[in-house]
């Protein structure tokens, strides 16, 4: 008899244990999922074995083959709309919704060509359905498409800096090089400041750097932004004026005096710009700050996720110390942080038209797992109980050794798990948890969000603007026809080919005049007076 | 007098020329003839649900649109100066090449030049940008001379709108014409070497040679060729304009197919306007290429057109 109840009960706990598993444990079969996203890693191969730890962990978790495609981020837009327009897209993709490509959304989502998902979707994967709430941009296409055939990614969730959202681009600056010149260090500075800052680096020249030295240095995009976008709100937009009518924001003042500064740091090739801007290629500017350590003064990214890698690379390739490397805000030189709202958001998942059910199902529980508690710092920091764990108060805290010389994100052979990113699964994106990751320096995280704090502190409702949800998502002929303006290289032009300020001026009126003829429909249109 | 035998017969009897040139009319009929028919997209508000040939028709509507951006009547005269100033300054020296390396005694050097000149073409034009931005840069070799030779200031070559064509001109012919005096050299083979052994007894130099026998004896390849880059006058060169070009020689360099680009890819992507614009380019440019053919028969020259 005791023999026949010790074995009900090892079988009755057989039962329980096999019951617990698979309730914690959803059994998946193998699927092969495709992928688009310029954030792929070109030549990784994710999948079990081969993949590093993460991706093979999180693949055999949810018993994936992954297939993942690259995509240039400079061929981005026109590849995927042209595979959407084919038919001929991967299963999952990341669609770069912004200005100019949230019209081909609307068109590609009213010929049917992505999937619609279900109507219950929200129940069925709550987790993400919260964080898509979240993004501002998710629940108005909702709204506006009838369903859902988009999942932004939001930037933030828990940590979300202001409505609207600053962007992270940043100054970055040689503190060694700021107190040498006597110029103070502080955490936001007008255009004006720069260039006379720049001017003193140039005279001076306190890194003894000589032939090579850039006091400024960016590249056309960033020159643009420096100059153009913390100076102009609607540099390269349109804009409602006070009577609620549309007007075109290049053609607004503030552009012309955001240009004038740009000729004047330019100064036919002697000012305190890069004599050559114009030939820096992608991120050559960033190289000559951080590895060549000739450039004093550069206008880039500032996410909290990178603002130790940037400090690293550039201790490691220079080798001067963190400290030496400052970020500040940038303000235009009416002492106002300009921008229009960065919105909630980066890239947005969709999926094909077609796409087998299995696999629909399975990129949402893989996204739904990422919402989670465990999933969530899984995404940057890798595997829970090797490398973070949360203490008694449930606070995340790192596992990691800090004399590890290896990184846990990078490139191939450079980083423990060049699979982290935001390419399988992610729908919070990193800027959130790099906030509270306990491997970024502490004293850094609170600098970067003071510097998205103080941008929100240092504007006005005016200059920093949210989004006009009408003119993003206009659709018109005539407005297509003005987006093909590429005002950053436009304006470049007339900096680098003016010989003087009157000059400038003069080109920059002729160039107003002369985009009239496509300007002026697009007005008309967006004021509804076609 | 026996008929001429049908088309079907003269096939079978000439069946291995024909086979020879077989994969070269199937390569044209897949990759020219039929992307003809996307053509009609110019004409079309393509819906990629309906299709190409489904999709509504809407008239000339793309066509308003294209005359309406002053861009784009820029981007047509940009591109005529550039091919016209090809055809002055990169025509010519296949030409001049292969009558020098013509005149080289020595087989062996002869070939050696030849690999020499002909290697720059099988470098790409991404390639051929970085070597020319690495050596016309402020740190490059040229401005290396300018700054420590000469005690110079450096010069923008890369910057400035008035250096663009020229480095244009002198990358093209740095990097083709080796390549492109292969169809001369050929041509020259062909002429009868009795010609030049009359000549050298008639105490004719080599100046006078290459100039009366060399020269006439390559005039029909010459003007064929002549005739195909006017054809080419609205089009060409993409790679290499996209490659060397940037915001400071934004207006020199923006030529037609650049604007193209810029549109299809840069803007909203609008298959119906893009293919407005192109279609508008070969039709200028078979317009061109029939009057370079007419005026070429004109002044007694051989033509391309029959």
């Amino acid at each position: 008899m005791k023999r026949f109840v010790s074995l009900i009960l090892a079988l009755m706990l057989a039962v329980g244990i096999v019951c617990a598993a698979s309730a914690e444990e959803k059994q998946y079969d193998r699927v092969t999922i495709t992928y688009t996203c310029p954030q792929v890693v070109a030549g990784f191969d994710y999948n079990a074995p081969n993949g590093d730890g993460y991706s093979r962990w999180i693949l055999d978790k949810f018993n994936i083959d992954f297939q993942g495609t690259n995509v240039s981020w400079n061929d981005w837009n026109s590849q995927l709309i042209t595979w959407i327009n084919a038919k001929d897209m991967t299963d999952v993709a990341i669609y770069n919704f912004g200005t100019g490509t949230a019209t081909e959304a609307a068109k590609i989502v009213s010929k049917g060509l992505l999937y619609k998902l279900p109507d219950d979707w929200k129940e069925r994967w709550p987790g993400v359905a919260d964080v898509y709430s979240k993004t501002s941009l998710g629940p108005y296409l909702e709204e506006l498409y009838g369903g859902t055939y988009f999942i932004p990614r939001a930037r933030f969730y828990y940590n979300l800096p202001g409505d609207p959202l600053a962007n992270h681009w940043c100054l970055w600056m040689r503190t060694d090089w700021l107190q040498a010149v006597g110029a103070e260090v502080k955490h936001s500075y007008t255009i004006p400041e720069v260039l006379e800052i720049a001017e003193k680096i140039k005279e001076q020249d306190p890194g003894q750097v000589g032939f090579d030295l850039a006091p400024l240095c960016m590249d056309t995009g960033n020159a643009a932004s420096f100059f153009l976008r913390a100076n102009s709100t609607y540099w390269d937009t349109f804009y409602k004026d006070a009577d609620g009518k549309y007007q075109w924001g290049a053609a607004a003042p503030q552009t012309l005096e955001g240009l004038k500064y740009w000729f004047q740091a330019y100064n036919k090739g002697e000012g305190v710009l890069d004599p050559e801007y114009y030939t820096l290629d992608h991120e050559k500017d960033m190289e000559k700050f951080q590895t060549l350590g000739t450039a004093g003064i550069s206008y880039l990214g500032g996410q909290t996720a990178d603002v130790e890698n940037y400090r690293f690379t550039f201790k490691e390739r220079t080798g001067h110390e963190y400290e030496d490397f400052h970020m500040a805000n940038l303000l235009g030189a009416d002492g106002y942080y300009h921008q229009q709202d960065l919105i909630n958001f980066w890239g947005a998942v969709c999926f094909k038209p077609d796409v087998d059910p299995a696999v629909f199902e399975r990129w949402m529980d893989l996204m739904e797992w990422t919402c989670s508690e465990d999933g969530y710092p899984a995404t940057e920091m890798g595997l829970k109980g090797e490398d973070w764990d949360r203490d008694e108060n449930g606070e995340i805290i790192s596992l990691r050794d800090p004399a590890d010389p290896i990184p846990l994100t990078g490139g191939i052979g450079e980083a423990k798990y060049p699979s982290l990113g935001h390419v399988l699964g992610s729908v919070i994106l990193w800027d959130d948890l790099a906030m509270d990751n306990p491997n970024i320096r502490k004293d850094l995280r609170e600098e970067s969000r003071l510097l998205y704090k103080l941008r929100t502190d240092e504007s006005t409702p005016e200059t920093f603007v949210k989004v006009d949800w009408n003119l993003y998502m206009n659709d018109s002929d005539a407005l297509r026809a003005v987006n093909g303006i590429q005002y950053a290289d436009e304006f470049s032009n007339m900096v680098t080919t003016a010989q003087s300020e009157e000059e400038l001026v003069e080109l920059y009126n002729n160039w107003i005049a002369d985009k009239q003829a496509i300007v002026e429909p697009a007005i008309k249109s967006l004021n509804g007076e076609e | 007098m026996a008929g001429r035998p049908k088309l079907g017969k003269r096939i079978l009897l000439e069946k291995e020329r024909y086979i020879l040139i077989l994969p070269a009319i199937v390569w044209y009929v897949i990759f020219a003839y039929i992307p003809i028919f996307g053509l009609s997209l110019a004409f079309k508000e393509y819906d990629a649900n309906l299709g190409m040939f489904a999709s509504p028709w809407v008239g000339l509507k793309h066509f308003d649109r294209v005359f309406l951006d002053p861009a784009f009547t820029a981007s047509i005269w940009t591109t005529l100066r550039i091919n016209a100033g090809r055809l002055i300054f990169v025509f010519p020296f296949p030409i001049l090449f292969a009558l020098l390396i013509n005149e080289v005694r020595l087989g062996r050097t002869k070939k050696i030049l030849q690999s020499i000149y002909t290697f720059p073409n099988f470098l790409s034009w991404v390639i051929v940008a970085s070597i020319m931005i690495n050596v016309l840069g402020r740190r490059g070799l040229v401005n290396g001379v300018v700054t420590n030779v000469f005690g110079a200031k450096p010069i923008a070559f890369l910057g400035k709108p008035e250096y663009f064509r020229p480095v244009v001109f002198i990358t093209d012919v740095w990097k083709t014409a080796g390549w492109s005096a292969i169809i001369y050299m050929a041509s020259i083979s062909g002429i009868d070497v009795e010609q030049y052994e009359a000549a050298e007894i008639d105490g004719a130099s080599r100046l006078q040679r290459m100039w009366y026998i060399t020269l006439p004896g390559i005039k029909t390849t010459i003007m064929v060729l002549f005739i195909l880059a006017v054809g080419n006058l609205m089009s060409g060169g993409f790679d290499q304009i996209f490659n060397l070009s940037n915001s400071a020689t934004l207006k020199v360099a923006e030529t037609l197919d650049m604007y193209i680009y810029r549109i299809t890819f840069k803007g909203s992507v609008d298959f119906g306007y893009s293919s407005a614009v192109a279609l508008f380019r070969s039709v200028i440019n078979m317009l061109l290429l029939v009057v370079a053919d007419r005026v070429s028969k004109a002044v007694g020259g051989s033509g391309l057109l029959g």
